[in-house]
């Protein structure tokens, strides 16, 4: 990719998630995440209501009226992004799904940067390929865009639990991960337990609509990208269209309960649709 | 359709292609065809291989087949059929053969005439393509089957010669007049009598050798046979108590006989036994040689059509199939 273009790209991303972190994140993502600790943030006038403990009484015997505390929860808040980068992203019928995921990674990433948060990365195939450690700033924050849009993979296949076991080893203190793959992998399931111990963790599922539903499109000759096993399916089957959308499902509902059962925050966003509100609507689960 | 030949049959090598072909369509198959980019394929082992998947090879089967019948067009298969005409310039002769008692003697086995009559028949089987006909004689003469290619019929009116019919004697003038007269007004090139008798010409009102003559004037060559052993021979006589036996000696006017042959151009021959006879028969089968000319046309025609059918209708069929039945994606 030539350098200008992917600066527009990168800008229309920067502009085009700027917006809309400010829109989604306005109230929800502030309190979303549960910080360590409290800092002090303001004084103000007692309200009836208000927890007695944290009135101040200097201020309050300074105005002979009650004032109170207000603490904030502390920002100084680490945002790890775990993108998945193999071959399997490729894939798309608009566009890829690699595509969908560095757009709601930057997404992310603009958030956090706007709540004065650090932000890292983590590019994983069958092994991290690039680690960026987390920093502050607008200037990382673009870095780890232009990453975003121009990786390339070395490997093609899917490893979570490493990704996730890299993830305790170079983040010691607790952070809030975005996990963003099409979770077309197994054996995750023991770094998954072990890794929502340390950490936040935050899953967020793309997909793609020919994923969940086969249509009926005659003969299909599908070469799997990251094992290049090549397969024929009879799409004009009713049978085999059932049982692929069965299939489809059935992987669903063992990943979601197996996040329900850790406690992970978890989202299924097409590729098809605006990822937006089903930002939303995962963050006001919170 | 059994006589298939081919024009161009160095073209069939090009067959040897097909396994190459066969190849091409089957194992680099998945180089050749595109394949959609798919993420995930682990799916497929859930999936059921439905009729069209286990027949989608056939497709290439067809257009397999559909090549080979190309090449096996182009190699231009022919039917033959062949046409022959002969033009037979045939001998025509006559067997003038002598009946008389004499015949009956048995220093041939069975008999002079059952003897003379089974190895004329084989003569006449030898030589299809010429005329026939049969002169029997001894006190007079006729005729027992006119000059004919029809050799059943001959050989049965042959069958039929016997002794005692006519009255007994040796006419020997008589017979070779009425087998003259038989192959008088033939066209044929060569003209032959083969004059087959045991006895001295004792009857008749031609002379043999004025025959001869007559014979010389129309262009016939006269074979003459003299049949009987040196010496005496047994004679059969019919008594009132049966048949009886008595040797006698055997009369035979050879010098008759080889100035006949000699006048007219043909030979005279002494059998004094079968074997003997059959070598006779054999030698003047060979002296009258039958010219004849093969004219064959090979008439041939192309059959490379219904091939071509066959192939357009297997190409349409793997077309159709490939377009609406088994439709694929990429």
């Amino acid at each position: 990719m030539e350098t200008s273009e992917l600066l527009k790209r990168v800008r229309k991303i920067e502009i085009k998630t700027r917006t809309l972190s400010k829109q989604i994140f306005s109230g929800q993502y502030h309190s979303a995440f549960k910080g360590r600790g409290m800092a002090f943030s303001e004084v103000r006038e007692y309200q009836s209501g208000d927890d007695v403990r944290f009135i101040d009484w200097n201020v309050t015997a300074r105005f002979s009226r009650p004032y109170i505390k207000v603490f904030e929860e502390e920002r100084e808040l680490t945002v790890m992004l775990l993108v998945d980068v193999s071959a399997s992203g490729d894939f798309g019928t608009n566009r890829p799904k690699r595509e969908s995921i560095s757009e709601i990674a930057a997404t992310l990433a603009f958030s956090a940067v706007q709540n004065n948060d650090k932000v890292g990365a983590i590019f994983f195939s069958s092994e991290v390929e690039k680690y960026i450690p987390p920093k502050k700033g607008k200037t990382h924050l673009l870095h780890i865009i232009r990453e975003l849009i121009d990786f390339h993979a070395s490997k093609k296949g899917t490893d979570i639990g490493e990704a996730l076991k890299f993830l305790r080893n170079v983040q010691k203190r607790k952070s809030t991960a975005f996990l963003l793959s099409d979770f077309m992998a197994s054996g995750y399931e023991e770094a998954l337990k072990i890794a929502c111990k340390a950490h936040e963790l935050i899953a967020i599922q793309v997909y793609d609509p020919l994923e969940a539903q086969l249509p009926d499109w005659g003969l299909l000759r599908l070469h799997d990208n990251e094992s290049g096993q090549e397969i024929m399916v009879d799409a004009s089957s009713e049978y085999n269209r059932k049982a692929f959308a069965r299939y489809y499902e059935e992987e669903r509902r063992q990943r979601e309960n197996l996040m329900s059962k850790y406690g992970i925050t978890h989202a299924s966003i097409s590729t098809e649709e605006d990822f937006v509100k089903p930002l939303i609507n995962m963050f006001s689960r919170l | 359709m059994e006589n298939i030949v081919f024009e161009n049959p160095g073209l069939l090598w090009l067959l040897l292609i097909l396994p190459l072909v066969g190849y091409w369509l089957f194992a680099k198959d998945k180089k050749t065809r595109p394949y959609l980019h798919y993420s995930d394929t682990r799916v497929g082992g859930k999936l059921k291989k439905t009729w069209k998947i286990r027949l989608y090879p056939v497709l290439n089967v067809l257009r397999l087949l559909c090549i080979a019948l190309l090449i096996v067009a182009l190699a231009r298969p022919q039917t033959k059929s062949k046409n022959s005409r002969k033009n037979i310039e045939g001998v025509d002769i006559v067997m003038a053969m002598d009946i008389s008692g004499s015949m009956l003697a048995e220093d041939f086995k069975p008999n002079r005439l059952e003897s003379s009559k089974q190895l004329a028949k084989e003569f006449i089987q030898a030589r299809e393509s010429d005329r026939i006909a049969i002169v029997a004689f001894s006190g007079e003469a006729y005729t027992q089957c006119p000059l004919t290619i029809d050799h059943g019929i001959l050989e049965n009116r042959l069958k039929e010669l016997q002794s005692g019919v006519i009255p007994d004697g040796t006419a020997l003038g008589d017979g070779l007049a009425v087998a003259i007269n038989r192959i008088r007004q033939s066209d044929a090139k060569s003209k032959v009598v083969i004059l087959l008798t045991d006895g001295v010409n004792n009857a008749g009102s031609i002379d043999p050798l004025t025959a001869a003559d007559i014979a010389k004037t129309f262009g016939i060559k006269v074979y003459t046979i003299g049949v009987g052993t040196r010496g005496l021979a047994p004679y059969p006589f019919r008594t009132p108590f049966g048949i009886q036996y008595q040797n006698t000696k055997v009369e035979i006017d050879e010098e008759l006989l080889g100035q006949i042959a000699e006048e007219t151009g043909g030979r005279y021959f002494r059998a004094t036994n079968e074997n003997n006879l059959k070598e006779i028969f054999n030698e003047i089968d060979q002296l009258e040689k039958t010219k004849i000319e093969v004219v064959s046309f090979e008439h041939r025609s192309e059959e490379y059509k219904p091939l071509l059918w066959c192939a357009l209708v297997l190409l349409l069929l793997e077309i159709t199939g490939r377009l609406f039945v088994f439709k694929t994606l990429p």
